[in-house]
């Protein structure tokens, strides 16, 4: 079609115009495209090879995984403190999310810059920061002292301390993921409905709530998917049974020097949490809640 | 994950260099116009860096003098990573040059190939007998000891690793660094092996030693910045940690103490990445900062002990005293086998792993 238009002189520019039209946002897509392929496409499909391949080709390196006990329970302890520290930042972001979206006044502002202050600070300091306020000489332990609690209980390097360090990390993540969309909830809406006689529970319930969720799966996503990341966090502050998969990988290559192993590990970490997302997909429905 | 390897990463001094790199590349930009370039190009070799208070020291004690000597520049480059020496060798694109790799390393990389042979050019005349090893030259060394809080035991600490191990006599909370290598040649001394019957080790005894200890091991430490804190704070009431720190802890009027008996040496080498196409500089330089007089100074700055014992004409007693090779210190401590532990690491590590984690 476009060379029958192209032959008559007039009808030239409208042509290279429907040209334009069809190429130019892949044109403009272009850069970003060209960047995810060289700096994610290329590196992720190294890896994918080099687990099959490194040292030579076979699958032993997932038979391995899946068959040592060892693995499985890193690889579930990892995702179980995920889910926990996702469901801890959801319950702590939303309240404060909503009460920010919900005022006009400089105390957002305010509220905006306490969250944001933590992402200027290094998570290695904030981490070390948490070693000090639970530690032996820190304040609650001294607080557990005056109220004659002697011995006072040890809360460093126990599960409780590492959650709650990965909580503190990642909470201006869900509180950004959840601000961002429930300021663009149209207030009238909840107007509307308590005039039509809705309690102020239900107008949440069946109005607010459903209206917030895409900033609730963005910020749970968001949190669990960093969160199955990290590991330099639990091996500081948590006890020393509890490992991450992320923190084995790391050992894997800078101790180990199996690539292939680690590889495989990356490969199996990402597929499973792939695997969540999908089926996320199938039940929930991610595009209506983004949409 | 374990990259801290060495002691020295400060965060204060290495976010201070940051500054100083940020304040020469931006005054470097604004004078640019006004240099007038050298019409000879310099040549650079690139050095791997553990970054913080060794870098402070190497750029001054060891860098400097070098491209003053030869003219040639030097680019530094950190963190130190093992696995990317290995990637260099494999891809053949070479971030740096040179690095110091420790013991158990420099073994693995011999075997591996992934480091040059020693330069036949390399004048060994000024060196120790036992300095260069598996194609490296030995420059420096620290020292796993025991350190413990005063308050804790104001009668004096464990003096051995078996008293480390005695709970009843010492009793208390404990900390290692997760490190299969450094750890398991301690838990046989405290079972009572003797120094020069460690290697190769036996891991099922190494391992019962460490099962009699482990419910007193609150944490297993990784960055040597950690492991000075838990000291300080005292999180632990004894610890197994680096020499420098502790000295660092007992400068700063900490209530601390340590000892030299059957502390762990650990040797640093300099090695030449395999097939660097500046391979010939990078021996040259090698030559340079082992030098005695240089290596002295280096040793004061950064903490560390030198391995070519005529530094020690250039190190004042005082200093020289805390350091783990000064022959006093040294006599009262061991060295690791590492050709023998190298063989055994990799089963050791991944044992080592499981079993922390049980």
């Amino acid at each position: 079609m476009g060379a029958i238009s192209a032959s008559t002189p007039a009808q030239a520019p409208i042509a290279a115009s429907r040209w334009a039209r069809r190429w130019l946002p892949w044109m403009l897509l272009a850069p970003v495209l060209v960047y995810l392929a060289v700096f994610y496409l290329v590196p992720l499909a190294i890896v994918i090879v080099s687990s099959v391949t490194d040292p030579s080709p076979s699958l032993s390196h997932y038979r391995d995984f899946f068959t040592d006990s060892f693995y499985l329970r890193v690889l579930s302890r990892t995702f179980a403190t995920s889910l926990i520290v996702t469901i801890c930042c959801l319950v702590l972001a939303y309240p404060l999310a909503y009460a920010m979206a919900r005022r006009e006044d400089t105390l957002v502002v305010a509220m905006l810059t306490v969250v944001a202050l933590t992402f200027w600070t290094s998570f290695l300091v904030r981490t070390y920061a948490w070693m000090v306020i639970l530690g032996n000489r820190g304040p609650i332990t001294a607080l557990f002292r005056m109220v004659g609690w002697d011995p006072p209980p040890e809360i460093l390097f126990t599960r409780f301390s590492s959650t709650l360090a990965m909580v503190h990390i990642l909470l201006p993540f869900m509180v950004m993921a959840l601000y961002s969309v429930m300021k663009k909830i149209d207030p009238a809406l909840l107007r509307a409905a308590q005039n039509l006689g809705a309690s102020p529970g239900r107008t949440f319930r069946h109005v607010y709530f459903p209206l917030s969720a895409p900033g609730v799966v963005n910020g749970c996503t968001m949190v669990f998917i960093l969160c199955l990341g990290f590991y330099v966090t639990p091996v500081l502050l948590g006890s020393p049974r509890e490992q991450m998969l992320a923190g084995l990988i790391g050992s894997q290559i800078e101790e180990l020097l199996d690539f292939g192993e680690a590889s495989a590990m990356a490969v199996v970490l990402l597929l499973v949490t792939l695997g969540l997302v999908a089926l996320y997909n199938r039940f929930v429905g991610i595009d209506t809640l983004w949409g | 994950m374990n990259t801290d390897k060495q002691p020295q990463s400060a965060v204060d001094a290495s976010r201070r260099n940051a500054l100083k790199r940020i304040v020469t590349v931006a005054s470097s930009v604004i004078a640019a116009p006004y240099v007038i370039t050298p019409a000879r190009a310099t040549e650079t070799l690139y050095v791997n860096t553990w970054g913080g208070i060794w870098e402070e020291a190497a750029a001054a004690h060891l860098f400097a003098p070098f491209t003053k000597e030869t003219g040639i520049q030097i680019k530094t480059v950190s963190p130190v990573s093992f696995a990317k020496l290995a990637a260099q060798a494999k891809t053949g694109n070479y971030e740096f040059d040179v690095t110091t790799l420790g013991g158990g390393d420099i073994v693995r990389a011999n075997d591996a190939g992934l480091i040059e042979k020693v330069d036949a050019t390399l004048d060994r005349t000024k060196m120790a007998p036992d300095q260069v090893f598996q194609n490296g030259v030995a420059s420096h060394a620290f020292s796993t000891i025991i350190a413990w809080r005063k308050d804790k035991y104001p009668n004096g600490g464990p003096q051995s690793w078996a008293d480390f191990w005695d709970l009843k006599k010492f009793p208390g909370s404990r900390c290692l660094q997760s490190y299969a290598a450094r750890v398991l040649p301690l838990a046989l001394l405290a079972d009572s092996v003797p120094k020069n019957k460690l290697y190769p080790m036996d891991l099922d005894r190494a391992f019962a030693s460490l099962d009699r200890i482990k419910p007193n091991i609150r944490v297993w430490w990784t960055q040597g910045q950690q492991s000075q804190q838990l000291l300080r704070d005292g999180e632990v009431d004894a610890i197994g940690i680096w020499h420098s720190r502790t000295i660092e802890l007992i400068q700063q009027k900490q209530n601390v103490d340590f000892t030299w008996n059957q502390g762990e040496i650990d040797r640093a080498y300099w090695v030449v990445s395999k097939g660097s196409p500046r391979a010939k500089l990078a021996w040259r330089f090698i030559q340079s900062v082992v030098q005695p007089d240089r290596l002295a100074k280096f040793c004061i700055a950064a903490n560390y002990g030198p391995l070519n014992p005529k530094a020690f004409e250039y190190i004042k007693e005082a200093d020289a005293r805390l350091m783990p090779t000064f022959p006093a210190n040294y006599k009262v401590q061991f060295e690791q086998d590492v050709a023998k532990a190298e063989p055994q690491l990799a089963d050791a590590t991944k044992r080592f792993e499981r079993w922390v984690g049980r």
